[in-house]
């Protein structure tokens, strides 16, 4: 029998949503004088129920407000559901978006222990593996200077670089390939065939289908909340490029 | 809150790393470093020294190794809960991506602060039995209980205006509104002492103002900073139409007794508060 390493079961999120741009002490005063509150329940989840075994890699497609963000806020355990269960198996790893718990003034090598102490290693597993994090990031000579005079490739190259080495048994990437250049792109590429070969387990959001294409061995689309479809990449991806070109069509 | 305070514990690491880091930036482009964090409370207690002697006629022998004593409890105090204040809200992309007990923000903001304030007391030895060569009193003993409570109160506090603060960002401003206002009811500039005496001098259905002053616990904290710390002192001052002398007065170790249990309380319900909400910040849009 194979190994489950995420298990959702009846997973609803609902957020209030209130109808004001700004939370403040005025909006607060402002709205008690108000008839009526206008407070809306926005359900980013409905039911959902999701296996994901160790091994798979799984691309997560939708529009934008499908609930896929949340989705993967709730299995990084930074969101808890309003109702239903969590079950992760192994250490997660988030892959954090461009210069996320990056201090500017800071050096890279503070950063990263900062980095890697937050993603759940010890200094000493750091130290053992800062050679080869430095490397992975093509660092060498910059890794004592701060971090504010890095070009966003060097950030994005550094934090991408802690996170594969935090040993995730699932890794979890929202849109983070987007940023990089060509080169960058094809490394994590050649990372994620890595991960995969090592059985590690991924979930990936993205909108380009061309990469959801080239690593997923699976599918989810998420639509209002809901699973509109699961299953082998080809097929869920064809079935929304179809959707959305029917939505575009409907729409001009 | 025992099962918050061990998964707290499994993440010792990360806390230690964060106030490491909050001390190391917080100097990181300056050349003179943590002596920023020396230079302005003397400088302070240098001008408060010169004015309340000069012009306000306090005679007092060594009157700033008083207001030291005081002011830099008080700046503890008053710097922690500011750099708290907006902990939570600072790192709030963190916070959305990754777990880890949120109470380690604050919490480190603290912690770095309190390793400020050890650093400021080794100088105030220094100035105390170098400089104006008092006597250290045995009851110096007591310095670390009084660290621990003030600690406690301040990461209560600390806890509940963080997460306040992620969602009203008024609260950062009602805080330093509040800490200055704050500062003229404690004493730094003025001894209880002299509190003791406006009581005696207003009419008896006023006779409560030394109780209620004390009750607030940080006013006792700081009371008590003074009286295990220096010598008991008369002070004078000598006013326009007369001089007043103020007798000094012991240590009241009930008050003293109530402001430890306050902070020990406040510190639980800030917790718990703090661990009530913490899972809705990452939900902020």
């Amino acid at each position: 029998m194979k190994d489950a390493a995420i298990l959702l079961e009846h997973i609803s999120k609902s957020y209030r949503l209130s109808h004001q741009p700004y939370s403040s002490l005025k909006g607060i005063l402002l709205s008690m004088f108000r008839y009526r509150r206008r407070i809306e329940v926005h359900q980013a989840l409905n039911d959902v129920n999701l296996t994901i075994w160790r091994g798979e890699t799984v691309g997560l497609i939708g529009v934008n407000g499908s609930g896929k963000s949340t989705l993967l806020a709730i299995i990084a355990r930074v969101i808890r559901p309003t109702a239903g269960t969590v079950q992760v198996n192994g250490r997660v790893a988030p892959l954090l978006q461009l210069g996320v718990g990056f201090h500017p003034d800071l050096t890279g090598l503070e950063n990263v222990y900062f980095n890697g102490i937050i993603l759940g290693l010890t200094r000493q597993q750091i130290a053992e593996r800062l050679p080869s994090i430095v490397r992975f990031a093509e660092l060498e000579e910059f890794i004592d200077t701060p971090v504010r005079a890095y070009s966003s490739g060097m950030v994005l190259r550094l934090g991408f670089a802690v996170a594969v080495h935090t040993d995730p048994e699932i890794i979890l990437m929202d849109e983070v390939l987007a940023v990089g250049d060509e080169a960058f792109q094809h490394k994590c590429l050649r990372k994620i065939q890595d991960f995969q070969r090592e059985g590690r387990t991924i979930l990936l959001v993205s909108h380009d289908m061309n990469q959801v294409r080239q690593v997923a061995t699976r599918v989810v689309w998420l639509h209002q909340g809901h699973i509109m479809a699961d299953g082998a990449t080809k097929d869920v991806v064809a079935q929304y490029l179809e959707f959305t070109a029917q939505l575009e069509r409907q729409t001009l | 809150m025992i099962a918050e305070l061990r998964e707290l514990y499994r993440y010792r690491e990360l806390l230690w790393t964060l106030v490491l880091r909050e001390l190391r930036v917080r100097y990181k482009n300056s050349y003179l470093g943590f002596f920023w964090s020396l230079i302005v409370p003397l400088v302070t207690v240098a001008v408060l020294t010169i004015v309340f002697k000069r012009v306000m006629g306090m005679v007092i022998p060594n009157y700033s190794a008083y207001v030291l004593a005081a002011y830099l409890p008080w700046m503890y105090f008053q710097t922690a809960l500011l750099d708290s204040s907006q902990s939570v809200l600072a790192q709030i992309q963190l916070v959305k991506k990754v777990y880890f007990p949120r109470e380690v923000l604050p919490l480190a903001a603290v912690l770095a602060n309190l390793i400020h304030f050890a650093l400021a007391l080794v100088v105030f030895f220094v100035y105390l039995l170098g400089y104006v060569r008092a006597p250290l009193l045995p009851s110096v003993v007591l310095l670390p209980v009084l660290v621990l409570f003030q600690t406690l109160l301040i990461a209560g506090i600390s806890l509940i205006i963080s997460c306040l603060n992620v969602f009203y960002e008024d609260t950062k401003y009602i805080v330093s509104i509040g800490l200055q206002l704050m500062f003229y009811l404690v004493p730094v500039i003025y001894f209880s002492e002299q509190v003791y005496h406006a009581q005696i001098a207003s009419p008896e259905w006023q006779r409560w103002i030394y109780l209620v002053y004390h009750l607030n616990p940080i006013a006792m904290l700081m009371t008590a900073y003074r009286k295990i710390l220096l010598p008991p002192i008369t002070v004078q001052q000598v006013g326009a139409v007369q001089k007043q002398t103020f007798a000094s007065l012991p240590m009241d170790w009930g008050l003293l007794a109530v402001a430890c249990v306050v902070s020990v309380a406040i510190f639980v319900l800030g917790y718990a508060f703090f661990n009530k909400r913490k899972w809705e910040f990452a939900e902020q849009p």
